[in-house]
């Protein structure tokens, strides 16, 4: 995208003008930031701030238990998530943003419906689905029962092989409105002539989406992965709903936002404030340098195919 | 586009950093007091600070009481949401517009806050903590200098929950040997009935069960104090054993038990389709609020064969404390509210409005269960040995608890294990002894 100069404004008047906007946004994002940055410098007794020691809370994090197990499996558990919610939800979603573009009538009345639960709190979503979930009371295994599939019946969110990839389907299940409502918008912007052009080709539905469609949304793909990426190193309150905040069943469903809560709140640990900030510096570490090496990439990738 | 994606990366991910950061609030003017009758100069206003939003409404009728007797003081009674109450009295403790006095956690989540030096000792402040049991004032103590830094305000008892009509219809009675025990759980378990109301996906209620099933086992206060002495560890054969105790009942819980949540659990017992539920005192309100037609007993588990002690035991706990913010502009009132919160009035008002357990000595309960609760726990009282002694540090007791508990009925570990994984957890900032 080309960079425009706009003459509007003399640049001091244009400054003025940023000035609220910067005020919050320096003493709500860079102050606490800046703030959580000087924390995980620093050792604490409880509330008080002690001496300097550099980077001594992020050598204990990598170096000393629990979090040195804790670290790295929480981190595979978030990027498990990413996986399944490429796989899961991302895909569904751009399935059902081209099978909604093809048809006009009650379009609207199904994207309200799939963008529905993400109106909903995360927390009361998980806690909705735990109790669906329920061995003994949830309707889920009963229906499963009722139509002979018993075998199929889980303690899904008591069994590790499977509590994780439940926290995957239900933030699916929320979250699946939103890139269908992103790739829906990108394809009602695309230029209909292309389809025409290629219809006329010969090209058949499966080609023209292979071949016209699918590289046309490569931008917007590269910006929904982005964000899921984002969404699930952060994932806190479905996990939390669904697993409590050590990730039952025996840490299966840990992830770095609750190892952050742990610490931070949950222990009685002297430092736990010097911990707790190095994990949330680490997390932040992660999200923006892979987030950026991703977008460098993925432009390159942009520029190949156009 | 991609400076877009930039630009939402950078916003989004600081929210983890905002997360981590809480900052000190600004000043704000003290309220003005009115004097209550009697009183000649100007009243002085108390802020208290609590975590029981529910109770706001009692708190405020027990004030009352204070301040009739007190017509120079006012208390301004506050209510913080229990989830995020930890953070706003951290800042409010170390700002300037805090409480004079705040009800504190117990034990490791108390330390924050006394190694912060955002609390006054008390042990000279209060004289009426003399009289309370050591027991209580474990929940109180700052870890580093022993000192009391707060009034117990409740106790929590840990024992078994029985449905008496589910027992009766069964020919049961309060089983008073291990051997009986086991018997009415075959019953019940032929008879269609869950016998133990257990849920292990939540972590943390797993280490309750363990105690109130098991506590006898490893032996309660005796095995506590061979820790402390460092005479032992988590991997004595007393304390293996009780896990293994723990294994051998789980053919009594639900099916599939790590899947079945504490809400589940409490809604089989409450709803009559399970005969007991092993937990806390705390659960009496819901039991009776969720279904008042459950007619409800306790008792204590009787000890299992090789017990370290021959009798059955209570185990409990300290739940919280009134705390003297380091910062008040009114030492000598709130020292007066402080010990009139340590005075059998109090407690007493704590039993009958609040129907809490009251550490202060001396009261009584009107109700019979409450009442029969109380004098088991004060027959044989034992610690809810993980919250106690075991959260002090990361990772917490009771956590590793949850998770080997969990690890143990999945059957991914046995009992050695599963005390292994609590020791070796424990072992990052505990050594027995210390």
């Amino acid at each position: 995208m080309s960079r425009r100069r706009t003459a509007a404004l003399p640049t001091p008047v244009a400054l003025l003008f940023l000035l609220p906007a910067a005020v919050l946004f320096g003493v709500f994002v860079l102050y606490p930031m800046a703030t959580a940055l000087t924390y995980s410098l620093f050792s604490w007794r409880g509330t008080a701030q002690e001496a300097f020691v550099g980077l001594d809370n992020f050598v204990a994090l990598f170096t000393t238990e629990p979090y040195r197990t804790e670290l790295p499996r929480a981190f595979g558990h978030n990027a498990l998530l990413f996986a399944g919610a490429m796989a899961a939800q991302n895909s569904v979603g751009l399935l059902l943003a081209v099978l909604l573009h093809q048809r006009e009538r009650f379009r609207r009345l199904f994207q309200v419906l799939f963008t529905m639960p993400y109106l909903v709190s995360p927390l009361v979503v998980g806690y909705l689905w735990s109790l669906l979930l329920s061995p003994l009371f949830g309707p889920v295994n009963a229906l499963l029962r009722a139509v002979g599939l018993d075998a199929v019946a889980q303690p899904w969110l008591g069994d590790p092989d499977t509590a994780l990839w439940v926290v995957v389907l239900v933030t699916a299940w929320q979250w699946v409105g939103f890139p269908l409502l992103v790739y829906g918008a990108a394809l009602g912007a695309l230029d209909p002539s292309t389809q025409e052009a290629a219809m006329l080709d010969g090209a058949g539905a499966a080609q023209r989406f292979r071949h016209v469609t699918l590289p046309l949304l490569t931008p917007v793909i590269g910006t929904v992965s982005v964000l899921t990426f984002i969404f699930s190193m952060e994932a806190f309150p479905i996990p939390y709903a669904l697993g409590g905040s050590s990730g039952s069943p025996a840490g299966a469903t840990d992830v770095m936002s609750l190892l952050f809560y742990r610490t931070a709140f949950h222990s009685g640990a002297s430092n736990a404030i010097g911990v707790s900030s190095a994990v949330a510096i680490v997390l932040f570490l992660v999200i923006v340098g892979v987030s950026v090496a991703f977008t460098r990439w993925f432009r390159g990738v942009e520029r190949r195919l156009t | 586009m991609s400076r877009r994606i930039t630009r939402a990366t950078a916003s989004a991910a600081l929210v983890v950093l905002t997360l981590g950061a809480c900052a000190p609030s600004a000043d704000s003017p003290e309220p003005g007091a009115a004097a209550g009758e009697g009183c000649d100069g100007d009243a002085v206003a108390l802020d208290v600070w609590s975590w029981r939003t529910e109770d706001v409404k009692t708190y405020e009728r027990i004030f009352d009481v204070f301040e009739e007797a007190n017509p120079c003081i006012t208390v301004g009674f506050q209510a913080h949401l229990n989830t995020e109450y930890d953070q706003i009295l951290r800042t409010g403790l170390t700002g300037s517009d805090g409480p004079d006095i705040a009800q504190v956690r117990s034990y490791g989540l108390l330390q924050p806050l006394v190694e912060g030096g955002n609390l006054e000792p008390l042990d000279d402040v209060v004289p009426e903590l003399a009289e309370f049991d050591d027991a209580a004032l474990d929940g109180a103590r700052g870890r580093e200098d022993g000192s009391v830094y707060g009034v117990p305000l409740a106790t929590q008892t840990i024992q078994v929950w029985y449905n008496t009509a589910i027992f009766e219809e069964n020919g049961l009675s309060e089983p008073e040997t291990w051997e009986d025990f086991v018997a009415l759980n075959d019953t019940l378990l032929e008879a269609g009935v869950t016998p133990l109301a257990v849920g292990a996906r939540d972590g943390w209620f797993v280490p309750t069960v363990h105690d109130a099933l098991t506590a006898a086992r490893y032996g309660g206060a005796d095995f506590q104090q061979a820790l402390r002495d460092g005479e032992t560890d988590f991997t004595d054969p007393a304390y293996v054993a009780s896990i293994q105790t723990l294994k051998d009942l789980q053919e009594y819980m639900p099916d599939d038990v790590t899947g079945v949540a504490y809400t589940d659990a409490q809604v089989l017992f409450t709803s009559g389709q399970a005969a007991m539920f092993p937990g806390g005192s705390y659960e009496q309100a819901f039991f009776q609020d969720a279904n008042p037609d459950l007619e409800l007993g306790v008792f204590q588990v009787p000890p299992p064969p090789g017990s370290a002690v021959d009798h059955p035991v209570t185990p409990g706990y300290a739940d919280g404390n009134w705390g003297l913010s380091a910062a008040t502009q009114h030492p000598d009132e709130a020292r007066t509210l402080l010990s009139w919160l340590a005075s059998p009035e109090f407690g007493q008002l704590v039993a009958d409005e609040l129907k809490q357990f009251s550490p202060v000595p001396g009261v009584e309960y009107a109700d019979p269960l409450q009442q029969e609760m109380w004098d088991l726990y004060q027959e044989s009282p034992a610690p809810y040995l993980l919250l106690v002694d075991y959260r002090y540090g990361d990772p917490t007791g009771t956590d590793l608890m949850g998770q080997a508990g969990q690890k143990l009925f999945l059957g991914d570990t046995d009992a050695a294990g599963a005390a292994d994984i609590v020791q070796e957890g424990l072992s990052a900032w505990w050594t027995p002894g210390e």
